[in-house]
């Protein structure tokens, strides 16, 4: 099992650098996880096990590629509170700065568990990476004025409402992905052309700067940045995710296909813990905002004001099928992919 | 060391001195200029925290021990990624420089690698390797290596024709020709090598951490952006300039240490 047939040919592709790479390995200094290989059953039966009755025989090391986002802020409850070591799991949880090496590090073995927006992985089902995901990462609220994502403009923007973003410059984060696809489809809906907006891609922290210095007319911002933006006036004219549909499953948590097949178990128990953080998260708001000290360095006047977004324990299919029309109607990807494959 | 200075030497320390105090007028200033222009609004104090609030924030990260984790983590990648392209670069360096058919053989390659950025292979080693420090190495590794191999081939060409054949009718051994002979020739050229190789080496290690999310100071500072905490930003901005800075003071004080004897240090020498 240590070696898909997938990972093998990306890396036999790459056997040149390889070969620099092993050679680094080999004088690389920390020697405690040089295997690449997922560390399943290990037999090192940790102290907790053998005390925990209700464990499972074996504790399995699991790592999980996250960003560090208030998102994600159920995970990191869910191992403060002990759900995981519950289920047997040791996990360890991996900032991978803007989310760009979670996939391939999910699709490489790397980490056996990620977190991704929804339209990042129908793209990577697009493109045939074999990923499957096991349950909900992050949900949009119902109040599309009060929801952890808002297309702002400067307080004093002629820009009142939608239809106001034709022929417009507006900063998102990532061209092509959810906050595009969605922006549209609110334009869309109130009657305006999409195709005249200019988007602009830029990291977060630097829309709330494009605004201000009115370098784009207007900018998509999840939180922190949205509480800071209007904090300092800006004018928020909607969510682009609560505003399309309500509990908008906006990011998951998934894992390959062929880890999930070969590791049904651990699937299931990981599933299991990520489900009950999940709940707990959603059901003490407070305890979320206070794990965000703990992996951000989010402002804890910022963190207190912030809108979280909705962590129920089950995804929303509906609004996966939506997202994937409207990633189709945006020449995203080729067609509706099979959500059977995708989703649990 | 004190006892009796030479003319010239003590106008060399005058000199020097007064350098220095220019240097950290020079900082003075600029500390000065962004202190004043966010409070007086000319910068936008969201975005420009003023120097003060910022050099705060500093103070504060010295007394994490996070903050220590980062740096230790930084240089730690710094040190092994150096060593590794130090070793590989002077032994390639110098078995390629000695061999005139090799030399030829491979200069074009070497012309064609070297330009290749380093961080056009972020995307390969997160696939091989993900957030972990290999990622930073081979980074590192493939930019420090061609700074390093360079000036060695330069230092290994510049062996006096009539000492190596002085050498070679005394029957030296090819070690000992290259010990008595190469070696001191490209020691010099070794150091500038190790200089710039040094600097390059922290700008991929930081990159790394950065972009890729390997543990480390650039990691640190990727998430306080992330989190819009903008005076920590900065604070570790200022950190990693810092490093920079003691990196270049050490890579220049092991140059000195190392060619002492050396005509370009010596300083009873006429210039």
């Amino acid at each position: 099992m240590s070696m898909s047939p997938f990972r093998f040919s990306r890396r036999a592709g790459l056997a040149a650098v390889a070969t620099l790479a092993l050679t680094l390995t080999a004088c690389g200094g920390d020697g405690e996880t040089t295997d690449t290989a997922s560390p399943t059953t290990d037999a090192t039966t940790s102290d907790e096990a053998t005390d925990d009755a209700e464990a499972p025989a074996e504790t399995v090391d699991l790592t999980v590629g996250v960003i560090p986002i208030l998102d994600v802020a159920p995970i990191y409850l869910g191992v403060q509170e002990g759900f995981f070591e519950e289920e047997g799991i040791n996990l360890t949880l991996e900032l991978a700065q803007g989310g760009a090496a979670i996939i391939p590090g999910v699709v490489s073995g790397q980490f056996q568990f990620g977190f991704s927006n929804t339209i990042s992985l129908l793209l990577a089902q697009d493109n045939n990476l074999g990923l499957k995901a096991i349950a909900n990462g992050a949900q949009s609220t119902d109040d599309p004025m009060e929801d952890f994502g808002a297309v702002v403009v400067p307080g004093d923007s002629d820009i009142q409402d939608l239809t106001d973003l034709e022929g417009k410059r507006i900063g998102v984060n990532t061209l092509n992905n959810i906050q595009t696809t969605t922006i549209n489809q609110l334009v869309r809906e109130a009657g305006g052309d999409p195709s005249t907006i200019t988007y602009v891609e830029l990291p977060f922290p630097d829309i709330v700067q494009a605004v201000a210095n009115r370098d784009v007319d207007a900018g998509q911002l999840v939180e922190p940045f949205r509480t800071l933006s209007l904090n300092a006036g800006d004018r928020n004219l909607g969510s682009n995710l609560a505003g399309v549909v309500d509990n908008m499953e906006v990011a998951m948590y998934f894992t390959s296909q062929a880890y999930a097949d070969e590791n049904p178990d651990i699937v299931e128990r990981f599933t299991r813990a990520i489900n009950k953080s999940l709940q707990y998260a959603d059901e003490n708001p407070v305890a979320a905002r206070e794990i965000l000290g703990t992996y951000t360095n989010i402002d804890p006047a910022v963190a207190e004001a912030a809108v979280l977004p909705r962590w129920p324990g089950e995804i929303n299919r509906d609004t996966v099928q939506l997202l994937a029309e409207l990633a189709v109607g945006d020449g995203l990807i080729s067609a509706v992919p099979d959500l059977d494959v995708l989703l649990p | 060391m004190t006892t009796v200075a030479t003319a010239p030497e003590r106008r060399r320390r005058r000199l020097s001195g007064s350098t220095a105090a220019l240097g950290i007028l020079g900082l003075f200033t600029i500390g000065a200029l962004l202190e004043v222009l966010p409070r007086i609004g000319v910068l936008n104090r969201r975005f420009f925290p003023p120097s003060s609030e910022i050099l705060t924030t500093l103070i504060e990260q010295l007394g994490e021990g996070a903050f220590w984790t980062a740096v230790s983590d930084t240089l730690r990648g710094w040190a092994i990624g150096l060593t590794i392209a130090m070793v590989l670069g002077i032994a390639v360096g110098v078995i390629i420089g000695s061999v005139p058919f090799l030399r030829d053989v491979t200069s074009s390659t070497i012309e064609f690698l070297r330009p290749i950025p380093s961080v056009a292979l972020i995307p390969l080693v997160v696939l091989l390797y993900g957030t972990k420090l290999q990622s930073a190495l081979i980074l590192i590794v493939y930019a420090a290596f061609w700074q390093v191999l360079v000036q060695v081939l330069y230092g290994v060409a510049d062996v006096d024709p009539v000492v190596r054949d002085t050498a070679r009718s005394y029957r030296f051994s090819r070690w000992t020709q290259l010990r008595q002979v190469v070696w001191p020739t490209a020691l010099p050229y070794v150091m500038t090598g190790f200089r710039l190789a040094a600097a390059v080496a922290l700008i991929l290690q930081v990159t790394a951490e950065l972009v890729i999310g390997v543990p480390g100071l650039g990691r640190n500072l990727g998430v306080a952006q992330s989190s819009g905490a903008v005076s920590l930003t900065y604070a570790l901005v200022v950190a990693v300039g810092i490093i920079g800075i003691a990196i270049n003071l050490f890579a220049r004080a092991l140059e000195r240490r190392i060619l002492n004897w050396h005509p370009s240090v010596r300083r009873d020498v006429a210039r």
